[in-house]
């Protein structure tokens, strides 16, 4: 049996249900009555910017304890610090800013956080660090400074630390935000790697992200508007997607293709040319017109002319 | 019985080669981390103080405030009046030292750290002892050179411990800084007040003075344990 394999054999995917999540700031509901329940798979978290995704993540990493509502993982309430230490020592994280100091070795970085998860026997946690790293595919760079590292590699870093001794939950928040479609590709891969042994959550505000997803939950103001597989997103759009030759009049949302015809969405006009709907479609019939326009806005418009 | 060699376990022997390559690849210890096993620190602890830029700033704030009060009470004529500033000022060393050490505006890896099993109290305390320490071995060395050396160049020590405690009780409710300024400013206030209210000028640090100082750490160091669980948590809207 390798490390790979000793290690994985320890983990089984998390379950996570939450109940009536609420969270405020001040006046503003960051998260209303978030229900959710589910145990494996990848799970891409998808919501514009300010939509309460990292509220959401933090409440489940145990960081930040919700208002209203309870959230249970494996039956363990972060409320009681015997169960928020059990949780966390289940749980890999990688927030929005990991605060990776540039000046520390790559080993180094991730050999702290393995302190930090208690793994006291130095050998043990030498182990685990390049296990990690390795996973990666950082391993060879374990001697180099943060700081040489490049904005990709160094999310991986990041990543190295979350996935350090195979967590069975693992929150990603925005890992592939700034990130070329090379890195994002390698990253997608690396967590996509995960969804057998944990339960992979990731946030994210692209769309693409989630295509490869088991499960997708769209969190729009706070509230949790959709919970399914990225086919189902895609399939609520079923019939309110179509291509028409000019700018239309009343869609709710519409941009021009490649071969300058409008790709529009929203209530079809009569004898409109449907098409396929795709994952995006979905997400964005789902958004709200009071914040469809910052969405919209995202959308390459028409030229005027 | 097979006459020929044993079979070698592919999986097996990778398995030990790869051990074998990550014990000869790994990083040897900075040369920091490794006087610090030197002297008897076990290694997770050292890696939770080396690998820390906040930590290492403290250290050098440490050192550096040491050495500006070594200069300020060399300066001074009367030796009461020498003793005096040095027994204001350092106790305020530690208390801008774990300030400096711990939280989100110290430390960038602070949420990263904040969700993992060690406790923040545990991790807060690891660093507070270890900026104590530090601390108080560069203010020692800066009262030893004070003119007229007495026992009274070291009663500065329970103070240190009180203002500590007191603005790590404070972390509780606070942002590391906003405690550290409140702690400070107290004990400023509280300081000149007792000197303004009395002829002698270290009239705040009598035996009187240090048993007050003694009962605020404890209750300091009570107050944390009783809130440590605020300490596992980020900071509202951080």
């Amino acid at each position: 049996m390798t490390l790979h394999q000793l290690v994985d054999s320890q983990a089984s995917p998390a379950q996570v249900l939450a109940f009536g999540v609420t969270q405020r700031f001040g006046k503003v509901a960051a998260l209303t009555g978030v229900d959710l329940a589910i145990q494996g798979g990848l799970i891409t978290l998808l919501g514009p910017n300010g939509s309460g995704k990292t509220t959401l993540i933090r409440c489940l990493a145990t960081v930040t304890w919700p208002e209203g509502g309870s959230i249970l993982i494996d039956g363990l309430d972060a409320r009681h610090e015997s169960d928020r230490i059990e949780i966390r020592r289940r749980l890999g994280y990688l927030p929005q800013e990991p605060g990776l100091a540039k000046r520390a070795r790559v080993f180094d970085v991730v050999d702290y956080l393995a302190v930090l998860k208690l793994h006291g026997d130095e050998r043990r946690r030498r182990h685990l660090v390049y296990d990690a790293l390795d996973r990666v595919g950082l391993a060879d760079r374990a001697t180099d400074k943060v700081g040489d590292l490049s904005g990709g590699m160094r999310q991986r870093l990041g990543l190295a630390q979350a996935i350090l001794g195979s967590p069975s939950l693992l929150l990603l928040d925005e890992p592939a935000a700034g990130l070329d479609p090379d890195e994002r590709f390698r990253l997608r891969e690396i967590v996509s790697g995960r969804r057998h042994q944990a339960t992979v959550i990731v946030s994210t505000h692209l769309t693409g992200e989630a295509a490869v997803s088991d499960t997708v939950l769209v969190l729009l103001e706070g509230k949790l508007r959709f919970v399914g597989s990225p086919a189902a997103l895609a399939a609520t759009a079923t019939g309110r997607a179509w291509l028409q030759e000019h700018e239309p009049a009343t869609a709710r949302a519409w941009w021009r293709q490649a071969d300058g015809r409008y790709r529009c969405l929203g209530d079809p006009p009569a004898g409109s040319q449907l098409v396929e709907p795709t994952l995006e479609d979905g997400y964005l019939l789902l958004t709200p017109r009071t914040v469809a326009s910052p969405a919209a806005a995202a959308i390459p418009r028409p030229p005027r002319h | 019985m097979s006459s020929g060699s044993p079979p070698i376990d592919p999986a097996r022997l990778d398995r030990n080669w790869r051990a074998i390559s990550i014990e000869l690849d790994a990083p040897r210890p900075s040369p920091m981390e490794r006087m610090l096993r030197l002297v008897g620190f076990p290694s997770r602890m050292t890696r939770l103080v080396v690998a820390t830029p906040a930590l290492r700033r403290s250290w050098f704030l440490s050192t550096g405030l040491a050495g500006f009060l070594s200069l300020l009470t060399t300066g001074a004529t009367d030796p009461r009046e020498q003793l005096f500033g040095l027994l204001l000022v350092a106790p305020l060393v530690p208390v801008i030292g774990v300030a400096m050490a711990y939280g989100i505006d110290a430390d960038p890896a602070h949420e990263t750290a904040v969700a993992t099993p060690m406790r923040g109290i545990r991790l807060l305390l690891t660093r507070a002892v270890v900026v104590v320490t530090f601390s108080s071995f560069c203010m020692a060395l800066a009262s030893i050179i004070t003119p007229n050396l007495s026992a009274m160049a070291f009663a500065w020590l329970l103070p240190s411990l009180g203002l500590t405690t007191t603005t790590i009780a404070a972390m509780t409710s606070l942002r590391p800084r906003h405690a550290a300024v409140a702690t400070s400013t107290v004990w400023v206030i509280g300081v000149l007040s007792a000197r303004a209210g009395s002829s002698d000028p270290l009239a705040a640090f009598t035996s009187a003075g240090q048993f007050v100082m003694a009962l605020v750490a404890v209750a300091g160091l009570l107050v944390t344990v009783a809130r440590r669980n605020k300490l596992d948590l980020l900071p509202v809207r951080s």
